[in-house]
């Protein structure tokens, strides 16, 4: 093997590892990028984690087995006393520290929990920062999908935006990393177009936090103006995914006429993505006039299903999350009847007035927390974790549009001399007198 | 992506009609489209992908005709036209005003932008051509049907009365129906899987393509870096999936597809590549051969398929090149495909194959006839694989599992869940939603809560709360962020001015994918940390039932406001896992 370390995102190894990039996953939707580090000897609270689920030091995240729940951890107040003296007196805390390195300076915390989980596509587009618009899973997994991206094909992107749908395509192409012995087979490659600087300077520094140079080359550079090829052989693009604001200023550098940066030798596969429907008239007008064909436009529509259990009974009456309505006639009987009677009761005893005062008495706190466990102990006690109808119905917030999806094909270039040749090596047999005198040409000849 | 199309590919004919055409191309024969025509094969032998091709006439006295590759200029000349006609164009229109023909849009000058269809009469003897004559005309045709539609379309009595995009319709049909052309398109996973949709859907599951990326993606599919054939030190391992198909290998070929090993590698052109099969069963050592690596025994970057049959059902990886009863030894399916049944996994020994055959000595082997050596090594070189696949998949540690069955999903998780490796993505595929959100339901909060309080329960000792082992299928803290989800893509045609959604398409089952992490809880008493705000909402709800029903109730709804406010403020963690 190289010295180079492979990718988290491709082959996690079964540990985590000083310096891999490592998900926490707080909520299903919180989903928290770390590079994880040897933490720094001298000044260990250095290198913690603050979540609104706790505290995590490196120490307790490094060399664990890949998703692993992780207990959050305070500071010992033992060490939290002597942090506090520390700041008081910089100058003479370094020799505390000598005689104290191995004594542990955090605890397990009494709540609070993480999961670690290894990098994908997936959950690096959860929980990456939004630069630009971010093309989400369903998008991108479509626009793989029918862009036929495979392991070794070359893939341009345009603009690399913040890196979702590089990270996709990276683990679509991949197919070994650069520099691994003798590689008779064509390394699959992204090759990404940034026109904002900072924001390609970002996207580089991920690319290469997240070990996969070599994998992504991302390169500044407008496309509008200055195309797509990065010398002779280069990029050579199998597909083309654009995310621009005008792909159709972008069409003219995607030609066969050299210096192309598309493969010779495949059909090119094209995808734009734009959110307007002026955008992918343009764009679509474009690729007609420009020789592309296939021309298909989508659009994705994307659900996620809540589930849970619907509780309608008066059974359930004051418990969380339930309807306490009657949930049959007899039931609504059975409830009438016993109001009925309460009230027949209200109106014969008088005013209870003793229970009113007790509470008082309590405090508020007190009574409610007492309320409240008594309301754990019967739903623990109903089950109700089983009880009542499955239901699922769409999350409460859908992105009901994202982008419009474009797709297009580019043939390979033919020339009248490629026809002749494939004339020859394919020669149909033919009955009468043929102009171009392959008629000698027989089976055998074919089969070279 | 194929380069070009090469003898014995298998190629999808596009008609104009819609209709996709599978077939396997061998030189020197003959391809026929029903009324469009009959070709030699040889004429899209060597060709690129992606040519749409004209049939032209059959010269006299052949039997087959030429082919004419239609430029795309010519293919997007229809679409790039701009049919609604503008004010400069419309002189003629301007006459019609008289006859009474009413405009939808006029322009300030008296300009017609637009028609409309007020006066248009839906009578077929507009047309004035009869069936008869159509045929008459595609008999003695000479072109590639463009003279019909244009004998049509003059034939049409009133025309001019319809609007513009009634008129680009009407012509759209008509080409469709009688237009000699087919694009040539290479067959991969994402063709299949529209064909089959067409033909078989119930056979595939209903699986639609944009389902297929997102499983791949939710399943984190990838090539594993190497060919887990020639493992380099430490990457033994990597990339091995596991999988359930039910939809005759499709699942297991848009996944074969994602790691590379879905195509037989380029090798030398057109050579054909019939190796004996039996060679490598029969003889004890092929050595001056080829050796081709033994079947199913890559170390990474393999799919693990997991059947209940006796044999696994994936006939449709044949339009791949791979046929599980006889599989070609150089298509990367033969060893990176492994599969099993339940049996070999959960109880081997009960599974005669996995039984070892008796060794015969080598003198007493030698003495054998050469049928019955070869039916020894055959038996033996079986019992091995079996034996090895069998216990390498018992020994767990996949990638990921992938299913797309007919089978429970909570049996199957409870058996397979234990063998993934930690933070392992777990995708159930399912084409209706309620087995999934029985799925979702296993792993609900609150299922999860009452799970870890029964073990802690049990290992205190208190056993205060009752807990059935019935109520929990699948060890609920194995799972992490289950997600229901489904995605469905609509197609748009795209024309000048006349862009709008597809009016028909498919229904059928909508399609739905759970996902989930396999993660490992942390030992010893885990208790989760926030604010728990759903609280407040549920109570208010609560209140206003309650004001209607009775004075008592509504205390006692005011004192569930207090409370929630209270744990509003943080004062309280609470217990329950998140």
């Amino acid at each position: 093997m190289s010295s180079r370390k492979p990718s988290p995102f491709f082959t996690p190894g079964p540990t985590t590892y000083p310096g891999s990039l490592a998900m926490l996953s707080l909520k299903r939707d919180l989903q928290m990028p770390v590079v994880l580090q040897t933490p720094n000897p001298t000044d260990p609270t250095a290198s913690v984690i603050h979540t609104r689920f706790g505290s995590f030091p490196h120490t307790t995240l490094l060399n664990i087995p890949w998703g692993s729940q992780v207990i959050a951890s305070q500071q010992s107040k033992r060490d939290a006393a002597r942090g506090k003296k520390r700041k008081r007196g910089t100058a003479d805390a370094a020799p505390d520290d000598a005689d104290d390195n191995d004594s542990p300076v955090f605890e397990t915390a009494s709540s609070g929990f993480v999961h670690v989980l290894p990098p994908t596509p997936e959950l690096w587009t959860a929980g990456l920062q939004h630069r630009t618009q971010v093309v989400y899973t369903p998008d991108y997994s479509f626009v793989l999908q029918r862009l036929r991206v495979r392991p070794g094909d070359v893939v341009i992107e345009a603009g690399a935006g913040s890196g979702s749908f590089t990270h996709a395509a990276a683990r679509a192409v991949f197919s070994g990393y650069p520099g691994e012995g003798a590689e008779k087979r064509r390394l699959g490659q992204v090759f990404s177009f940034e026109y904002h600087e900072p924001r390609c300077e970002s996207v580089r520094a991920e690319i290469a936090e997240h070990g996969l140079e070599g994998v992504v080359e991302v390169n500044y550079r407008d496309v509008y103006e200055e195309g797509f090829t990065l010398g002779p052989e280069a990029p050579r693009a199998d597909a083309v995914f654009l995310d621009l604001p005008a792909p159709w200023l972008a069409l003219r550098h995607l030609s066969r006429t050299e210096p192309s940066p598309l493969n010779p030798a495949t059909t090119t596969r094209i995808c734009t993505f734009s959110p307007c429907i002026e955008q992918v008239q343009r764009t679509v007008t474009t690729l007609r006039e420009l020789g592309w064909t296939s021309i298909v436009m989508y659009e994705l529509q994307h659900r996620r299903l809540d589930v849970r259990r619907e509780l309608v009974s008066v059974a359930y009456d004051g418990l969380r999350g339930v309807n306490s309505n009657a949930a049959s006639v007899d039931e609504a009987l059975t409830r009438l009847r016993h109001l009925e009677e309460k009230t027949m009761e209200f109106h014969g005893k008088g005013k209870d007035t003793d229970t009113p005062a007790k509470k008082e008495k309590k405090g508020k706190d007190a009574v409610g927390r007492d309320k409240q466990e008594a309301i754990r102990r019967r739903e623990r006690e109903l089950q109700v974790w089983k009880e009542g109808r499955l239901v699922h119905r769409t999350e409460q917030d859908i992105k009901t549009h994202t982008s419009y999806l474009t797709f297009a094909v580019l043939p390979r270039a033919w020339s009248k001399e490629d026809e002749e040749r494939c004339r020859k090596k394919w020669a149909v047999k033919t009955d009468t007198e043929d102009s171009n005198g392959d008629v000698t040409m027989k089976d055998d000849d074919a089969e070279v | 992506m194929q380069t070009h199309i090469r003898s014995k590919d298998q190629i999808v004919l596009a008609l104009p009609s819609g209709l996709l055409k599978i077939l396997e191309i061998q030189p020197h024969t003959n391809i026929s489209i029903g009324k469009f025509g009959t070709f030699s094969a040889n004429l899209l032998l060597g060709r690129p992908y992606h040519f749409t091709y004209e049939i032209l006439d059959q010269q006299d006295g052949q039997s087959d005709s030429q082919l004419r590759v239609v430029p795309p200029s010519e293919l997007n000349a229809e679409s790039l036209a701009d049919v609604v006609p503008t004010p400069n164009e419309s002189r003629d229109e301007k006459i019609e005003t008289d006859d009474g023909c009413e405009f939808e849009i006029v322009g300030e000058n008296g300009e017609v932008i637009m028609r409309n269809n007020r006066l248009t009469i839906d009578d077929p003897s507009r047309q004035a051509l009869t069936m008869e004559e159509i045929e008459e005309l595609k008999k003695a045709s000479t072109g590639s049907g463009k003279e019909i539609v244009a004998k049509i379309m003059a034939a049409h009595s009133a025309l001019e009365e319809k609007t513009s995009f009634s008129l680009a319709k009407y012509t759209l049909r008509k080409t469709k129906k009688y237009i000699r052309r087919f694009t040539v398109l290479p067959l991969d996973v994402g063709m299949l899987s529209q064909i089959m949709l067409e033909k078989d859907p119930w056979r595939i599951m209903e699986l639609r393509e944009e389902t297929l990326g997102l499983i791949a993606s939710w399943a984190n599919i990838h090539h594993s870096g190497f060919d887990g054939l020639h493992p380099l030190e430490g990457t033994q391992g990597a990339g091995r999936w596991l999988v359930l198909d039910d939809t005759g290998g499709l699942v297991v070929a848009a996944l074969a597809e994602r790691m590379g090993i879905l195509y037989p590698t380029d090798t030398s052109d057109d050579e054909p590549t019939t190796s004996d099969p039996t060679t490598t069963a029969n003889s004890p050592e092929p050595a001056p051969r080829i050796v081709h690596p033994r079947t199913q025994s890559a170390t990474n970057n393999t799919l693990t398929l997991l059947h209940s049959n006796a044999q696994p059902n994936i006939s449709l990886l044949k339009h791949f090149g791979y046929v599980f009863e006889d599989p070609s030894p150089t298509h990367p399916l033969h060893t990176h495909l492994k599969t099993l049944t339940w049996l070999q996994l959960l109880d081997p020994t009960a599974d005669q194959l996995y039984r070892e055959p008796p060794t015969i000595p080598d003198e007493t082997l030698a003495t054998l006839k050469s049928g019955k050596r070869g039916a020894y090594h055959r038996k033996r070189r079986r019992w091995e694989r079996v034996k090895r696949v069998a216990d390498e998949t018992a020994a767990g540690d996949f990638d990921g599992l992938v299913m797309a069955s007919h089978m429970q999903p909570a049996g199957v998780l409870a058996k397979l869940l234990p063998l993934l490796r930690r933070g392992a993505p777990i995708v159930v595929f399912s084409p209706t939603v309620e087995p999934l959100t029985e799925l979702m339901d296993l792993f609900s909060r609150e299922r999860k809560a009452a799970f870890v309080r029964g073990v802690q329960g049990r290992e205190q000792g208190d056993g205060a709360p009752p807990f059935d082992e019935a109520d929990f299928p699948v060890n609920p803290t194995l799972v992490l962020n289950p997600m229901l989800q489904t995605a469905r893509a609509r197609e748009w045609q795209v024309l000048p001015h006349r862009t709008h959604p597809m009016m028909t398409s498919k229904g059928g089952a909508e399609g739905f994918l759970f996902t989930g992490t396999r993660v490992e809880p942390a030992e010893g008493r885990v208790e989760a940390r926030g604010k728990f705000q759903k609280r407040r909402k549920v109570a208010a709800g609560d209140v206003s039932g309650a004001v209607k029903e009775a004075n008592s109730a509504l205390k006692e709804a005011d004192e569930a406001i207090k409370v929630s406010e209270m744990v509003d403020e943080g004062r309280d963690t609470y217990e329950d896992l998140k």
